[in-house]
């Protein structure tokens, strides 16, 4: 994660965590931005590390986690507002609870500047909570909106799951829909960089006449 | 997806003409003629007069071979179509190459031992029928059935049905890789077609006989892909 020193332009109101009047990058909100050159990122040096440095940082810490990079990526391009599900965007008005993200530990670094070594600890304490399995969404997905404000985002458009291997059973499906409740569900398959999106939904068929 | 009709009236024949009651008028038909279908390999065959043959045509059952017969006409069912005529509607009798009338249990095993699938393939195909689609072989499509709305002729079919069952011993062995997922929906979308699974549990029960099918439960689900270039608020794509 990143904290951002400074900004500019009309990106940050659909990017970035918002804590204590600080905003801060997630890792594929991050790796988007510089990849289209619209982010410097400093080392404990202030030195501004290169795309190739940046990737070299990521090979050892990321792995399996080039998939949401492609979803992140895929969606932000497009204009949809893509959060991190189970980080919230904002929190005022709301109790974090440990245990649900390692921001706790971030504040304590009022001199955080960019990808110090300690940070990338941070990024990868974020990637353990984010339970990338089928278990848990990996996104919650907006619409694009120019009305959308991280203090009240309300509901997403939907949840994202990643699903890697096979196909979720019907089985597997029914219990996450289960816990999800009203927001719908979509899964998505990263393949050869290719992002595909897929709904699973009950449905019944009329009885005709 | 919405029914697509095929031509104008074609919706106001359909209305007035519902596939439940022709399919009504072809079991009356059946019982009273007394109709024998006779097993082969994988079909059924039926011997019809001009009458029955059209109700077999309107309603969608089998398919007419051409023959050089005048009076009678010759129609060939599928193990599904010819299973529902004698056990759901109790309209048809099949007979072996014995001139012996086949019990429904024979037919059972009969047709389970050419094709391994046939109990939950006959859940899937009669839980549809009952509910008055017409349900047509999908092999074309790489699918297991289509089901129409009516009469094939009046509509296009919208769903391309795939048959799975709960579980490992799910034979069919369809949709387990995601490759799988990606062709088969790719096709149904080329032909207009949303991709249906027809989720057949056999709570348990077997396959032993055709009582087992009182057990079955089904539950269907549509696969459809997303597309997140064709679905925003805003059709412009927001600046960063």
């Amino acid at each position: 994660m990143a904290e951002v020193v400074e900004k500019k332009g009309k990106m940050w109101v659909t990017m970035g965590i918002v804590r204590s009047g600080k905003t801060y990058c997630l890792i594929e909100e991050t790796l988007f931005l510089i990849e289209i050159g619209a982010l410097h990122l400093l080392d404990e040096n202030g030195i501004c590390l290169s795309l190739k440095e940046v990737y070299e940082k990521l090979s050892d810490e990321s792995g399996c986690y080039w998939e949401l990079f492609e979803i992140y990526r895929h969606l932000k391009s497009l204009g949809y507002i893509v959060g991190r599900h189970g980080i919230p965007w904002s929190v005022k008005g709301l109790k974090i609870k440990t245990g649900t993200c390692s921001l706790q530990g971030s504040e304590e670094r009022n001199e955080l500047l960019e990808m110090e070594p300690k940070d990338t600890s941070i990024i990868i304490d974020l990637f353990d909570n984010m339970q990338i399995n089928e278990v848990s969404p990996a996104f919650d997905v907006y619409l694009p909106n120019s009305r959308f404000r991280k203090s009240s985002p309300g509901d997403p458009s939907f949840f994202l799951y990643l699903s890697r291997g096979n196909p979720p059973s019907k089985v597997e499906i029914e219990a996450l829909e289960r816990k999800q409740g009203v927001v719908p569900l979509k899964f998505c398959h990263v393949e050869n960089g290719r992002v595909s999106f897929f709904s699973f939904d009950r449905v019944e068929l009329a009885v005709l006449p | 997806m919405k029914a697509r009709w095929k031509g104008k009236g074609s919706e106001a024949k359909a209305i007035a003409d519902p596939m439940s009651k022709i399919v009504s008028q072809l079991q009356s038909s059946l019982i009273h003629s007394n109709t024998h279908g006779l097993l082969s390999s994988c079909s059924v065959l039926v011997e019809v007069d001009a009458q029955l043959a059209d109700l077999l045509n309107r309603a969608c059952f089998g398919r007419p071979r051409i023959t050089a017969e005048k009076d009678n006409e010759w129609f060939q069912l599928d193990m599904e179509e010819a299973f529902y005529l004698c056990f759901s509607l109790k309209c048809l009798k099949v007979v072996g190459e014995d001139g012996c009338i086949k019990s429904n249990e024979e037919l059972w095993e009969y047709m389970k031992s050419k094709k391994a699938v046939f109990p939950v393939f006959y859940m899937a195909y009669s839980h549809l029928r009952h509910k008055n689609w017409v349900v047509r072989p999908g092999l074309q499509y790489g699918v297991d059935f289509v089901a129409y709305r009516h009469h094939p002729a009046l509509v296009h079919s919208e769903y391309a049905v795939l048959v799975l069952s709960e579980g490992d011993n799910d034979l069919n062995g369809r949709l387990r890789v995601w490759s799988d997922i990606h062709g088969t929906v790719r096709l149904c979308g080329s032909v207009a077609k949303t991709l249906l699974i027809v989720n057949v549990n056999n709570n348990s029960h077997g396959a032993i006989s055709p009582s087992c099918l009182e057990h079955y439960t089904v539950e269907e689900q549509t696969i459809t892909r997303w597309n997140p270039e064709q679905c925003r608020e805003d059709q412009a794509v927001v600046r960063i």
